[in-house]
């Protein structure tokens, strides 16, 4: 039997890089503490501004997170592109979309003039969008922040010169695994059903609603949650909850928009689209 | 006919707790973090048994084949090495309805299958299986299909009556779990009012599909239902739901899982859901069932008529589970009917 094959002869040289976000993936990935350890038997990190004071621009990983926000990000990010053998995009931010793009609904002058005031002049911007939007991408991993446990399996991917592809299921699919009780059935709204799994349902876990960090999945029913508000015969759970909430469709397109707006966020499209 | 005795209210938590003590039990439990919804899991005393409870989001079959399910270990020495995971500890699994129960035998007959599947007799050999009756609600449709006094699978079953419980000794290992103190003669009057409680009970089962089993079989073979199934599709998230939360539903994956050392990992196992839109996809790209309606339509025949036909018996404990999990509002009664409905009036496109 064939074992895994290293990638790389030596230690593969790792940096980690930050765009606009809240660096909140970097500091997941620190949480992941002893474990690490391990990681560090595996590769060197030369790059971390998060957790480390050296620097080096020689590295063969590029782990990403941010979104591209401004004309002077295109051209880091395309450097790095350059330099990195494998550039990892960590994060929503960086891999489909995430609270940056939200921007997009408003004119960039509206928004430096409401941000910066009168001092608007001396910064630049352009509509946010994702990494992956600008440059190729080796591997993606989504979420708001990343799962830990995809991190590490993503390093090990890489490391064995395996592709990753980032789940296409819906979180409800390792929520039932999970034995975890559906948020509706406690009269929540959750964006469970279109949202891409990959995050071991860990909101549903501990009771909360999905917000759909990790962006719409690949061919969800948008449509379906429509209907679903619109219904006659509608579902007596969903039902309960439209009525309580009194949703409406403008508040599910809100409740999608946080990290589903680069592109900009069409629901008629996206439901016109589906099979 | 299998002896029937009484426990009364009073020996029951006695009973239960010296199973416990025994060794594990899995049973129905109130979830920690949601009073008031229950589900099955190891208990830590009798008094976490909940023996009245609405129907679990997951069936008990999690407890021979759990959603995430270990195989064996690997180190890639030369020549590999494998280690076989397998705990062999023996366990009860107590408060299981009778749709639960039928759910079971059914996964014992599809496991059973040449290639037989070496890990479901293994763990259900582990177990002794209390069942016990229930009270149906909107979505229950046992009635349908046959399991509503089901007794499949089980050592003990319990039926509430007003001084305890009639408890039907239905194997040699139901009777070895009952201790004289347990037990007492059941009277005329106990008997009686058992059968009220499973007449009462079978004329709560409100949904019901409108044709047998067979006669579904034979009326989803006649035509293709197209336009039905694009309507239900039109509302399904593929979500999976109906299929992770169905006691009948076998499907699984298997992917290997590497250490962070790259020196070895495990072979895990997951349960499958034929509604994922990569569930049918092979390699080369081609998906057999790449468009929604397709994996719609897969599910209802796979439940009443290909495996109907393989088993003489629907996929389908008509326990409700896909129906209350369904986040779209998609009744499996509901579309049953539609379809019977369609194919009896000569609709069949």
């Amino acid at each position: 039997m064939e074992g895994p094959t290293k990638r790389f002869g030596n230690k593969p040289q790792i940096a980690f890089f930050d765009f606009a976000c809240c660096e909140g993936c970097q500091l997941s990935v620190l949480q992941l503490e002893e474990r690490l350890l391990d990681i560090l038997e595996l590769v060197d990190v030369v790059t971390w501004r998060e957790a480390m004071s050296e620097y080096s621009n020689d590295y063969d990983i590029a782990f990403c997170e941010g979104s591209i926000t401004r004309e002077q990000d295109i051209e880091r990010v395309r450097e790095i592109r350059e330099q990195a053998a494998i550039l990892v995009t960590l994060g929503s931010c960086a891999s489909g979309g995430c609270h940056n793009d939200l921007k997009n609904q408003w004119e960039m002058d509206e928004m430096l003039a409401l941000v910066y005031g009168d001092q608007a002049e001396h910064f630049d911007t352009i509509p946010s969008r994702p990494i992956t939007a600008v440059v190729e991408v080796d591997y993606k991993i989504y979420g708001c922040p990343v799962s830990l446990a995809e991190f590490v399996t993503v390093v090990k991917r890489i490391l064995t010169g395996q592709s990753y592809e980032p789940p296409n299921q819906p979180v409800c699919v390792e929520c039932k695994l999970n034995d975890h009780l559906c948020v509706l059935e406690k009269g929540e709204v959750c964006l469970g059903p279109v949202t891409r799994g990959g995050c071991d349902a860990i909101c549903t876990g501990f009771g909360d609603a999905c917000q759909g960090c990790r962006g719409l999945m690949d061919a969800a029913n948008v449509g379906a949650m429509l209907k679903a508000l619109t219904r006659e015969q509608a579902h007596a759970i969903v039902r309960k909850v439209v009525e309580r909430y009194g949703f409406t469709q403008d508040d599910i397109e809100t409740k999608l928009r946080i990290y589903n707006n680069w592109p900009e966020l069409n629901l008629e499209e996206i439901a016109a689209n589906d099979d | 006919m299998p002896t029937e005795l009484v426990m009364t209210h009073e020996a029951v938590p006695g009973f239960f707790g010296r199973l416990i003590d025994e060794g594990p039990v899995m049973g129905p439990r109130e979830r920690a973090r949601q009073p008031g919804f229950h589900h099955f899991d190891w208990l830590d005393s009798a008094d976490d048994l909940v023996l009245e409870y609405q129907t679990t989001t997951i069936p008990p079959k999690k407890a021979f084949f759990p959603p995430r399910d270990v195989l064996f270990e690997f180190d890639l020495t030369d020549p590999p090495e494998f280690r076989a995971v397998r705990d062999a500890t023996p366990f009860t699994l107590v408060g299981v309805h009778p749709c639960d129960l039928e759910g079971l035998r059914l996964l014992d007959d599809a496991y059973a299958q040449e290639p037989a599947e070496a890990c479901w007799p293994a763990n259900r050999a582990r177990a002794r299986i209390i069942g016990v009756d229930c009270t149906p609600d909107e979505y229950c449709f046992c009635t349908s299909v046959g399991s509503c006094h089901s007794r499949a699978a089980c050592d003990l079953f319990l039926t509430p009556i007003e001084r305890g419980r009639l408890v039907e000794v239905l194997t040699g290992a139901g009777e070895e779990m009952l201790r004289v103190s347990d037990v007492t003669e059941a009277s005329d009057e106990d008997h009686a009012q058992a059968q009220q409680w499973r007449d009462d009970k079978e004329a709560a089962v409100t949904a019901g599909l409108d044709a047998s089993p067979a006669e579904f079989a034979d009326l989803l073979a006649t035509g293709d239902f197209t336009d039905i199934w694009h309507e239900i599709s039109s509302r399904c998230y593929s979500c999976g739901s109906c299929n992770t939360t169905c006691p009948t539903c076998f499907c699984f994956d298997i992917n290997d899982e590497f250490d962070l050392g790259l020196t070895g990992g495990r072979r895990v196992r997951t349960w499958d859901s034929c509604q994922l839109a990569e569930f049918a996809l092979v390699a080369g790209g081609h998906n057999f069932r790449r468009l929604r309606w397709q994996r719609v339509k897969h599910r209802w025949h796979r439940k009443f008529d290909y495996l109907y036909r393989e088993f003489g018996t629907p996929y389908c404990t008509g326990c409700g589970r896909c129906s209350r999990a369904c986040t779209a509002d998609i009744n499996i009664v509901d579309v049953s009917n539609q379809i019977i409905e369609a194919a009896r009036q000569g609709v069949q496109g």
